[in-house]
Formats: C-alpha cells, structure tokens, sequence
C-alpha cells in the first residue's frame, strides 16, 4: 500500500512537472511591472478572426513600444469575460456591443477603451450575415417570417440585427423563430434542414457559403452604416485606478487596429497562429473592419433596437460606457 | 481466456474504425461534419507533431490531477471525521444531500467570477463533482464497519486511532477505491469541460478552438484523445485498485479461479 501510494504522488508530481509551461500564458502574471518599466497586462478574449489585431499589434511590438506586455486569457465565449473583467480577473477584456449594453444597463461597472471591429458596411459582403441553404424558397429577410433561424445567443446582438434586417424588409419580426445555436455548428444544421437560416460569422459563414448557400441579407450593415460591433473594455474601477494604463492599451490599440485594417494580409496569416482555421476556408474569409475609433452612431442605433427588443433593465447609457 | 477478450476487443475497435471509415465514404452522413477514420487519423497525427498539443495535455492533466488528488483526500478526511465523531453525520446528511446533485457545470460562472479562466477555476469544477464521489463512498464503507468486529477492537483496548486504522480503514478501503475510480473519471470530464466552456488552457480550449475555426477532422482529433485519456486513466485507476485491494475477498476471488 506503501508503495502504491508513493508511486501515485510520484506520478502526480511528474504530471505536474510536465505541464510547467502552460499553453494559455506563457509569462502569467498579474498587473506588476518589471525593472525595464513594462507592465504585463491580462487581456481576456475569444481567439476568433475579430481579435486580429491584437495579436498582429503584439507580433509588431506596437503594445510593447507603450510599455505593455500582454497576457492573452482566451475564453470560449464572451459571456465569461464580462464577469471577469467586472471581478478584475483580466483589466482589459473584448465583448460585443449589445453584451457590454446589457451589462451596463445591470449595473455592472464597465467601461469601453477602444474599438473592437466594425461591420465592413457592404451589403452581402460582411463577416456576418444570414444565410440559407442552396434552393432555400426564402429569398429575403422577409421571408423569414414563420422560419426557424439559428442565431448564436438569444436575446443579444445578433438577435437585434436579424429583427432589424426582417423589419427593414417589411416583414414582422415577431413571427422569426430563434433557435440558439452555436456558430460552428451552423453550417451542419442548415445543410441537414433543423433550421431554415442562420445569422453566422466568419469562418461558418465562408463554410455554408462553400457548400452552395445563399447570403440572403446582412444584418449589422441593416443596423447601421459601419456598425461597431466589438469593444475592447476595462471595469471602472481598473480605469480610475490605472488611467496611464488604459491610455496606454487605448494608444497601442488603436496603433494595432488602423495597422490591421491597412494590412489584411498579414492580420490573415495572424489568425492561422492562434485559431485552426483550415488556409483553404481562411482564403474564403471575409475580414471585418477593424477601425480606430468606435461608430457612436451605430451603438446608439443597437442600444435603441435591444430597448425596443426588451433586453435592457433600464435604458443603457451610451455616452457613459464610451471612451 | 484472457487473448481471446483482447483478440474480441480489437477486433470491435476494428469494426468501429471501420464504420467509421465506411459511413462519410459511401454518403450516409457527410464528410464535411464527419470526417472518415482516415482524416481524423492524419489530424490525430499533425496533433502529436505539435508541441502545443502536448503543453495543452499537460495543462489538462495537471488540472485533473491537482482535482482528483484534492478531492480524494478532502474525501476521505471529511467521510472519515463525519463518521466517527458522533452525531455529525446525522447533523450534515440533508447539507450533503442537497449540494451533491448540483451540476458542477452550473458553478461555472462562479469559478469565472473567482479565477477567471485559468487551472483554479478548472479545478473548483473538478474537485466540486469528484469530491462527492469519494465522501459518499467513504460515509457507505465507514458504515460497512462490522460491529462485532469494532466491539472486539474495543474489547483489546485499542484506541480510537488503531481502531481507525486497524478496523474502520480497511472495511472502508474497498468502497474509498470504488469513490476514488469514479471521481477519476468525473475529474476527467470535468477538465474538459471547464476547459471547453471557460476557455481555461487545455485540451477542452484546443477543442473549442478547432470548433470555432471549422476545423472539423482537427476537433474529432482531439475528442479521440480525450477518449484514449479516458481510457488509460481507467484502466490506471482499476490497477491501482487491485494492487491496493489485493487482500480484498473481491479481488484475491477474481485472481484465483
């Protein structure tokens, strides 16, 4: 029995000694700064093609010239940043604008610093858009009256764009049928018929378009022209304590941001380090925009569709979640 | 006896494999959302080639392993004490009873408000679900104790600690194994998940990844591993078993005929 046992701790400690290196942070370690004056700051994100830009900025040391080191958390949704954020678990984090709307209409203490992405504004051109299978009888949004359309999380952004897009059509979209599915699995549902549209994003979308499926319009360009539709976000209690911080992720986002937006190519080969995204879907893919400075416009227009939509407690305020 | 169930055993793998293979090839389901065999085993393949599979798979079973061990002695500690002292196992049985059926996977947001998405938060999954496991097992075999048998100790003046060690242990030892096999596996599971929801680094992060890039035959890859790791860490925990239960009628019976 002796034995056994330390057999069994020896074999603990050998599984713990072989995973040293972790392969979400390799330098982890909160918020202190080192002697040569960087500080290493958490960012918690969701490693899809929207977050190009921070791994291009930090490929390009434009973090790094501002004195920042950054220690990407990944989370598999956004839902579990917004807490995190909010618990000070990661100072800075990424989420959509509905998601941060809804939060800040709750109460929770958030704040944006910098812009995430933005739709590229092109109807049947965006990174997003709701598509059907090939030979589907629905031919617009209006159509999707009476029709199940998956969209990836109830009652958040995508939800309000699908409704604009139907009500812009004419249609009423209170006779749409969400079904809550994951992007990934969009592609399968459509082609097997368990749904009759589904509102995906890159790269699900570049698949059910591989596969011989119809964009049959583009919600977030409905939205707004250029909707915002990403923040990077930090909690306000970190922006009071740190303000030369978040100035300092706000300038070297920004620098990232316009450098990925005028470089598609290099933001492309980026994303074939941090996802899996197969080089033959990649090629497919449509890029967001990925502009400096957030499209207060388009907030507002998404704060006014999730009122109208009831997904707020209380009206969020625009102007004081905004940089 | 013993050939003939490996000689049965590979060849329903085989057949497996060969399903496998045979169904995305001749159309019944479509390649592009299940890959034949043959792709998932050249993504299996690309997988090992790649020193980050390996740093995820240690993440996953530092996570498993940190969890199991935790719960197994906060198990076993925790049964034993609510046993012995008395009325405390009356006094905690509706406590016990009311938090052992809450789903694990419902303290993920909790855990993301604590830890964020790193090992600690894996881990308070983890040792949630397969500590239950071992403290139930260890409350059963404690109450397996034979009574004579206590009585006796009793009678020869041994103390409450050789009573302990001497009695209660190994009647209780057989049922603690049975808690800690459980709990192995549930650990298992556990990681993955809190993992693949949380995005905690690891395997279950690596499967989210593949998912959300469409990378289909890569996350089929890496389901097989968590299936071979499953495999292996049952087949470890039922050897542990054994050896530690040699005395044990169960196990001498099963070894003699």
């Amino acid at each position: 029995m002796r034995r056994l046992l330390v057999t069994l701790a020896a074999g603990a400690l050998m599984v713990t000694a072989s995973a040293c290196g972790s392969s979400g942070d390799p330098e982890a370690s909160d918020s202190g700064s080192s002697s040569d004056g960087t500080t290493t700051v958490k960012l918690g994100l969701i490693p899809i093609v929207d977050v190009a830009p921070v791994y291009l900025g930090q490929k390009k040391g434009f973090y790094s010239k501002h004195g920042l080191k950054l220690d990407i958390s990944t989370a598999s949704g956004g839902a579990a940043i917004v807490p995190g954020v909010a618990s000070g678990q990661f100072p800075f984090g990424f989420s959509n604008v509905t998601s941060l709307l809804i939060a800040q209409a709750s109460g929770v203490p958030i704040k944006a610093v910098s812009n995430g992405i933005a739709s590229t504004g092109v109807q049947s051109k965006d990174f997003a858009g709701i598509a059907v299978k090939k030979g589907s009888s629905v031919k617009s949004a209006k159509d999707l009256e009476g029709k199940k359309v998956a969209i990836n999380t109830l009652k958040n952004i995508n939800e309000s764009a699908v409704r604009e897009s139907v009500r812009k059509a004419g249609g009423d979209p209170d006779k749409v049928k969400f079904v809550e599915l994951a992007f990934d699995q969009m592609p399968a549902a459509l082609d097997g018929g368990q749904v009759d549209a589904a509102c995906a994003v890159e790269p699900a979308l570049a698949t059910i378009k591989s596969q011989g499926g119809q964009v049959i319009a583009s919600p977030l360009v409905d939205v707004a022209a250029n909707t915002t539709v990403a923040l990077y976000f930090t909690s306000t209690r970190y922006q009071q304590q740190h303000p030369d911080l978040v100035k300092k992720f706000q300038e070297a986002t920004a620098e990232s941001l316009a450098y990925a937006d005028a470089h598609p190519d290099e933001a492309r080969r980026i994303i074939t380090t941090y996802t899996k995204i197969p080089a033959s879907v990649l090629a497919q893919v449509t890029l967001p925009k990925w502009p400096a400075e957030p499209n207060k416009a388009s907030i507002e227009a998404l704060a006014k569709l999730g009122e109208e939509d009831g997904f707020f407690k209380k009206t969020p305020d625009v102007d004081a979640l905004l940089p | 006896m013993r050939l003939q169930n490996a000689a049965l055993g590979a060849a329903g793998l085989a057949a497996f494999l060969t399903l496998g293979e045979a169904l995305p090839r001749i159309g019944l389901v479509k390649e592009a959302y299940f890959p034949p065999t043959s792709r998932i085993a050249r993504a299996f393949a690309d997988e090992l080639a790649d020193g980050t599979f390996w740093t995820a798979l240690g993440d996953t079973l530092t996570g498993w392993a940190l969890g199991l061990v935790i719960a197994a002695s906060a198990g076993i500690v925790i049964g034993v004490i609510v046993s012995v002292v008395p009325y405390l196992r009356e006094a905690t049985a509706s406590t016990i009873e009311f938090l052992r059926p809450i789903p694990s996977v419902a303290l993920i947001p909790l855990a993301v408000l604590l830890y964020g998405s790193e090992l600690r938060s894996v881990l308070l999954l983890v040792v949630y679900a397969s500590f239950w496991q071992v403290l139930i097992q260890t409350l059963y075999g404690v109450q397996d104790v034979d009574p004579v048998a206590d009585e006796t100790a009793r009678s020869y003046g041994l103390g409450t600690w050789a009573r302990i060690r001497h009695v209660l242990w190994p009647t209780a030892l057989p049922y603690v194994m049975t808690g800690v096999r459980l709990a192995a596996a549930v650990a298992l599971i556990l990681a993955i998940t809190g993992e693949l929801v949380m995005g905690a680094p690891g395997l279950g992060a690596r499967i989210a990844v593949a998912q959300n890039s469409q990378a289909v035959p890569e996350m089929y890859a890496l389901i097989v591993v968590t299936g071979i790791l499953g495999l292996l860490i049952n087949v470890g925990a039922r050897t542990v078993e054994r050896r530690a239960l040699a005395w044990h009628q169960s196990v001498r019976g099963e070894v003699a005929v």
